[in-house]
């Protein structure tokens, strides 16, 4: 259910996470990596990098707590981000024609700790550059809540871009951040 | 321009392009439209206490709508009187006990009225007068309220807002009477967003039926497959996917046409939903402890989809929004959307409302971007020279008419455009009705055609 309130958003850590300098790196390449999939439009592959409940959040408000009794720029989970996807790469879709190309620069990469759940809350930095008839620039801060894989990799649980315009007025948002 | 070369830009089955583009004939709809008509400036929950205020546009004209300190909502050119600085930044704040201009320290009371300025005895001798309006904030001409939404007129004169807003006056009653008590508020957050367009090809296309199932195709294609692949059509996907009814569907909806270019569409979702789904059924229920089964029915059975209220933006009574249409160049459109919690209401019937909000009317809609980009090109193609006319031919001369507009006969009808236009008309000629020297409604011609 999209709007389930039980839905774990919380971004304090209730314990330290300790990770080796390599496990520190292999964080880092996730997130390079899933930058580098938006970037490149490879979609499916960025689909599957997502936990099955999980949620893509993007807020409308500063400091805002949660989803349920404000607006969001984006609330998806599984369903609406598969939809998005495949109205982007509809051939009929005549707001993508051309399509929007990016380039996402992501840096500050900062492990918190870990949720209740055990969940690694991570932050970072993301500027994004966008064009599509015309340029336009977002600047942000990420936190993403990784759950680890049995096979030493991760799923994205959570992913929050809070952008410093998210007060702004816009004109469409059309691709991921 | 004058009236004779403005009249014939508007036929009754054509416009000429030039309505869309002309930077004059913008500014000329500032000054005869912008300036003449009811506005919506927002609803008063948005300034629920004294001295709150929210700031937003009538036509090129920055205002302040603020709470003053008898409890009623003021509507304020945002400017200072002495140097011209505007009072307040943009956006929701709380001026307090009154309003001080950051420049020098005039102050103003909420109504706008001269409260002080500092060293009065610089003053003397010179033609200061703190009761006269020269130093005040000047009020915007009239305010009233309809079930708590403020609209403003420009003008000292004319018609008042029940009569303009006519019959379209009902959807802002069914939008309220969704509250077991009658009233909603602003909730939620207000998006804001920018259209590369003539604000008109917006009002256009609300009631534009035949574009629904071309311009959308990828957002219902997409809500289809996912709802193929996942084996349910959840309410998150059926709102995307309402685009792609068959033709034949289009065809019954009813469209309806006001005098002064409002009119609503008929909704795409089934009104006996009620029964069947768990959110409509407890909305029901709610409802029915308040009003009464049969008028319980009535009111969540007054299935509308875009209501259009010309000028001011386009209402939507069954989830609960307002698309706030707010001109700001010849191709240039800002929309304030806005989300409605009506009080006393199960939650899940704002649920399903934000929810609507952020699938359907945010920046991040699958659906919007479509109109966007059609809006886009129908500005840049009409600035070629491939053609001076934009046609509105579709079922003309078979709609029906009432004392107090039009229905189609056909719900892909091109009635609300030319309905529209009518009053576009009727505004922009120095004969209008409108004009706060002929305040007798005449029959628009195109009816009468």
């Amino acid at each position: 259910m999209l709007l389930d309130r039980s839905f774990d958003l919380t971004l304090t850590p209730c314990t330290q996470a300790t990770l080796s300098h390599e496990a520190l790196r292999g964080v880092e390449q996730f997130l390079y990596d899933e930058a580098r999939l938006l970037d490149e439009r490879q979609y499916e592959s960025w689909l599957a990098l997502w936990a099955d409940q999980s949620r893509y959040w993007v807020p409308r408000h500063h400091g805002q707590v949660n989803p349920f009794d404000q607006i969001s720029l984006f609330w998806e989970d599984r369903m609406l981000r598969e939809t998005r996807v495949r109205r982007l790469l509809n051939a009929r879709n005549w707001s993508q024609q051309p399509v929007t190309r990016s380039s996402r620069l992501v840096g500050g990469v900062q492990v918190e700790g870990l949720d209740p759940q055990g969940h690694l809350i991570v932050r970072s930095k993301l500027h994004y550059s966008e064009y599509r008839l015309t340029q336009r620039d977002l600047a942000a801060t990420v936190h993403h809540k990784l759950m680890a894989t049995e096979q030493g990799g991760w799923r994205v649980y959570l992913k929050r871009v809070d952008l410093v315009n998210c007060d702004s007025i816009f004109a469409n948002l059309e691709v991921f951040l | 321009m004058n009236s004779e070369e403005l009249a014939a830009l508007i036929r009754p089955d054509r416009v000429h392009k030039s309505v869309y583009t002309d930077t004059s004939i913008f500014e000329l709809e500032m000054e005869r439209i912008y300036g003449r008509a009811w506005i919506y400036v927002g609803h008063e929950s948005q300034v629920p206490g004294t001295g709150d205020f929210h700031t937003t546009r009538i036509g090129n004209q920055d205002v302040v709508m603020v709470r003053g300190q008898d409890g009623q909502v003021h509507v304020l050119y945002n400017r200072c009187p002495h140097k011209g600085a505007k009072l307040v930044a943009e956006g929701d704040g709380c001026a307090g006990k009154f309003f001080r201009c950051p420049y020098h320290a005039w102050t103003f009371k909420l109504d706008g009225s001269h409260l002080s300025a500092p060293l009065r005895s610089g003053f003397e001798g010179t033609q200061y007068n703190p009761a006269s309006p020269q130093f005040s904030m000047r009020q915007v001409a009239r305010v009233e309220l309809y079930r708590g939404f403020v609209f403003a007129s420009q003008s000292d004169s004319g018609i008042g807002l029940r009569d303009f807003l006519g019959g379209a006056a009902s959807s802002i009653d069914n939008l309220c009477d969704r509250s077991p008590v009658g009233e909603v508020e602003v909730a939620g957050g207000v998006f804001r967003v920018m259209q590369p367009s003539n604000w008109k090809v917006f009002y256009e296309n609300l009631h534009d039926t035949m574009h629904a199932r071309i311009t959308h195709e990828s957002s219902f294609m997409a809500a289809r497959e996912e709802a193929e692949v996942i084996g349910e059509m959840p309410f998150e996907l059926l709102i995307q996917d309402g685009n792609g009814e068959p033709y034949a569907f289009w065809e019954k909806l009813e469209l309806r046409a006001y005098h002064h270019g409002h009119g609503y569409m008929e909704g795409i979702f089934d009104p006996n939903a009620a029964t069947r789904d768990p959110v409509s059924r407890a909305h029901f229920a709610c409802l029915t402890e308040a009003y009464g089964e049969a008028r319980a029915r009535d009111i969540l059975g007054m299935n509308r989809h875009n209501t259009i209220l010309y000028g001011s933006g386009s209402p939507h009574n069954v989830f609960q929004q307002f698309r706030v249409i707010r001109p700001l160049a010849v191709d240039r459109t800002l929309v304030e959307i806005q989300l409605f919690r009506c009080k006393g209401a199960p939650p899940e019937v704002y649920d399903r409302a934000l929810t609507y909000a952020n699938l359907i009317n945010s920046p991040s809609s699958n659906v919007m971007p479509d109109d966007v980009e059609v809006y886009r090109r129908c500005q840049e193609g009409n600035q070629t020279f491939g053609g001076d006319w934009v046609s509105l031919h579709r079922y003309l001369g078979t709609d029906h008419q009432l004392p107090d507009g039009a229905v189609s006969t056909n719900g892909t009808s091109e009635l609300p455009m030319r309905n529209q236009f009518a009053a576009w008309r009727d505004y922009m000629l120095d004969d209008s009705p409108l004009h706060a020297d002929n305040t007798i409604t005449s029959e628009c011609p195109h009816h009468a055609a």
